[in-house]
């Protein structure tokens, strides 16, 4: 979404890589924890995706326990203090019915997280599952397939995701996740498979066949475990885009119902008052802002680290 | 290169039917029969009537050959809703407002993102260029209705007396350049992105290094050589980038209260107008289908390596 394909296309070798070929005594096992290390140490050389990271981790944090240590109840309806502006007592202020700017915030980023990470991994489930079907049959089937993906490529989201919820009716968590999911799984499914392509050339692909392994086998053992730095690189990727999907359907009033509200709907809320109270709407799209920058930090930096062929310039 | 344009034009052709096919089966999962939800029970004799004027009494195959071939002549149908009025009739009458913002949001974006992100790669790590980075990553971030909002709360109504923008509406050129402005930050972001990224690329090119090699002036270089091969990328992006601007218009004409595609896409779902739902649907995924199509081949002219690859 937010990486063109072209991006993604881009490649080229990673000048801090090569030369740093570790040798390791016989039988040690290796191969694993140093990819790992590897991939952290060219992470933490990215300052903005540190930095990101760091604060990304303190947003979530953020909502999970502000709401377990906050005084006040999300819910309780007060309308003597409706609109407090910001204060000591409410950090944030106070909405419409009095209620606690800073906890609600923190319930809403919950609910936006949650249905973020939720849909994120629908789509890459989606992805994987058609992806590596693809690229690993080949021949015609992958053909088809592409053909199809070609098809659906750059259709808008939002008109599918409105009709999905019309379909199913109510707006619940687990709607909501179909409905951002139904009609954005197409990216990861083709990075899985290029990435699959790729792979199957690899000489332990072929030695792992010439050797009578079975096709699941490989696959299973081979071939999905390495599309997993892949995978890793595409939740952040797709995280900003359907964050923001979700935003867009609740602010246009089709999102989860009150009182539960996610930061899009807070938003919605704040925009009747915005010539008044700005705060109401500015703090949960500032918190929407920080979480998807944030995301897009993350991804550059997991991209360098992970799969250092594939480095944005 | 004609073969190329009449293969891809093919193409087309079952991309389109299934795009329709696929609208048209998740409408038809949409609770039944509209008209046997309406408030007064209506008499078999004319409720037959009704299934056979709207052709519900057929197959679901025969009803969407009927309606693809009603795409193909430009008829969407009648409304479900609004009795006199057909699919047509709203197309016509707010279609071209949609058209006309999301036009203008796009060369907004090409015209200020295009030179940012080139000025941004001549001199990289520059000042410059992290505040242009800063501000592209920021335009993709922040939600239009933020955008939106901020630039009418401070255009339109604190320093309303110096600007003089009006906050919502569509008639005058005043009340465009808000909703222009909101819809093309985010594209003008991505187009600032992406050509600082393939310039950077492209700038490291031998072909560049031989043509400063060989005395060519720098201005020229940049002119034929940089700016040629790095805006091919852009010319893609174009073919997904109008599905962003469809989708963002619907929060911007909701914001801006435009009487266009989006607003009205919203109202009828909410009415439950699935006709109108439906044929709305099918014209943005047509639009999309034709753009990529357009982007294909204008990328084939471009860059004469993609014409197999892209069929």
């Amino acid at each position: 979404m937010v990486v063109s394909p072209q991006q993604q296309r881009m490649r080229s070798p990673d000048p801090a890589h090569s030369g740093d070929i570790q040798v390791a005594g016989a039988g040690t096992p290796i191969a694993q924890s140093s990819l790992w290390r590897d991939a952290r140490r060219r992470y933490m050389r990215n300052k903005g995706a540190v930095v990101a990271g760091t604060i990304f981790i303190a947003l979530v944090a953020f909502c999970i326990f502000v709401p377990i240590v906050s005084p006040y109840d999300p819910d309780q309806v007060n309308f003597a203090d409706a609109y407090l502006p910001p204060s000591l007592a409410h950090p944030f202020g106070t909405d419409q019915f009095g209620r606690d700017l800073l906890t609600r915030v923190a319930l809403g980023g919950r609910i936006s997280i949650a249905i973020g990470f939720a849909a994120t991994l629908a789509i890459l489930v989606i992805g994987l599952t058609y992806g590596s079907i693809s690229g690993f049959v080949g021949g015609w089937v992958d053909n088809a397939m592409m053909r199809f993906l070609d098809a659906l490529y750059g259709l808008p989201y939002l008109p599918f995701a409105i009709i999905t919820l019309a379909i199913v009716g109510t707006v619940n968590f687990w709607t909501m996740v179909i409905a951002l999911s139904i009609a954005s799984w197409f990216t990861s499914a083709r990075i899985v498979r290029g990435q699959i392509i790729t792979l199957k050339e690899n000489d332990y692909v072929r030695a792992a066949t010439a050797v009578g392994a079975r096709w699941y086998r490989v696959l299973a053992r081979h071939l999905v475990p390495n599309t997993l730095g892949v995978l890793i690189i595409a939740i952040f990727l797709e995280l900003p885009g359907v964050i923001l999907g979700e935003a867009f359907l609740s602010f246009i009033g089709l999102g989860i119902n009150p009182p539960s509200a996610s930061w899009g709907s807070m938003a919605q809320e704040g925009r009747e008052v915005y010539r008044t109270h700005t705060n109401v709407i500015l703090i949960p799209s500032i918190a929407i802002a920080t979480l998807v920058l944030c995301a897009n930090f993350i991804a550059d930096g997991l991209r360098d680290a992970l799969d250092p062929r594939t480095k944005e310039t | 290169m004609v073969g190329f344009i009449i293969r891809r034009l093919l193409w087309t052709i079952p991309v389109l039917l299934l795009v329709i096919l696929m609208t048209f089966l998740m409408m038809r999962h949409i609770q039944g029969n509209p008209f046997r939800h309406s408030e007064r029970a209506v008499s078999p004799e004319i409720q037959a009537n009704l299934d056979r004027k709207f052709n519900l009494d057929k197959p679901w195959y025969v009803q969407y050959a009927l309606y693809v071939k009603g795409v193909a002549t430009f008829d969407l149908g009648p409304s479900l809703v609004l009795r006199n009025q057909s699919v047509n009739d709203i197309v016509r009458a707010h279609f071209p407002i949609s058209l006309q913002l999301g036009f203008l949001a796009m060369v907004f974006a090409v015209v200020l993102g295009i030179p940012l992100g080139v000025i941004a790669a001549l001199r990289p790590n520059s000042a410059f260029d992290y505040a242009a980075m800063l501000f592209a990553n920021l335009g993709f971030a922040v939600p239009s209705f933020l955008i939106a909002t901020l630039l009418i709360y401070f255009f339109a109504l604190k320093w309303g007396d110096i600007f003089g923008l009006p906050t919502s509406g569509w008639d005058t050129w005043q009340s465009k350049i808000l909703p222009v402005i909101a819809l093309g930050l985010g594209p003008m972001a991505y187009f600032a992105r992406l050509v600082r990224g393939t310039m950077l690329e492209t700038l490291q090119q031998d072909y560049v290094r031989t043509a400063k090699a060989k005395g060519l002036r720098w201005r020229r270089v940049l002119m034929v050589h940089v700016l040629k091969n790095s805006l091919t990328p852009a010319v893609t992006a174009a073919g997904p980038l109008l599905g962003f601007l469809i989708t963002g218009s619907f929060i911007i004409e909701y914001i801006f209260a435009i009487p266009g595609i989006g607003k009205y896409y919203i109202t009828a779902v909410s009415a439950r107008d699935y006709s109108v739902v439906m044929g709305l649907t099918v014209l943005l995924a047509v639009i999309v289908v034709l753009a990529n199509m357009v982007v294909d081949i204008l990328y084939g002219v471009l860059d004469p390596r993609t014409r197999e690859a892209r069929t």
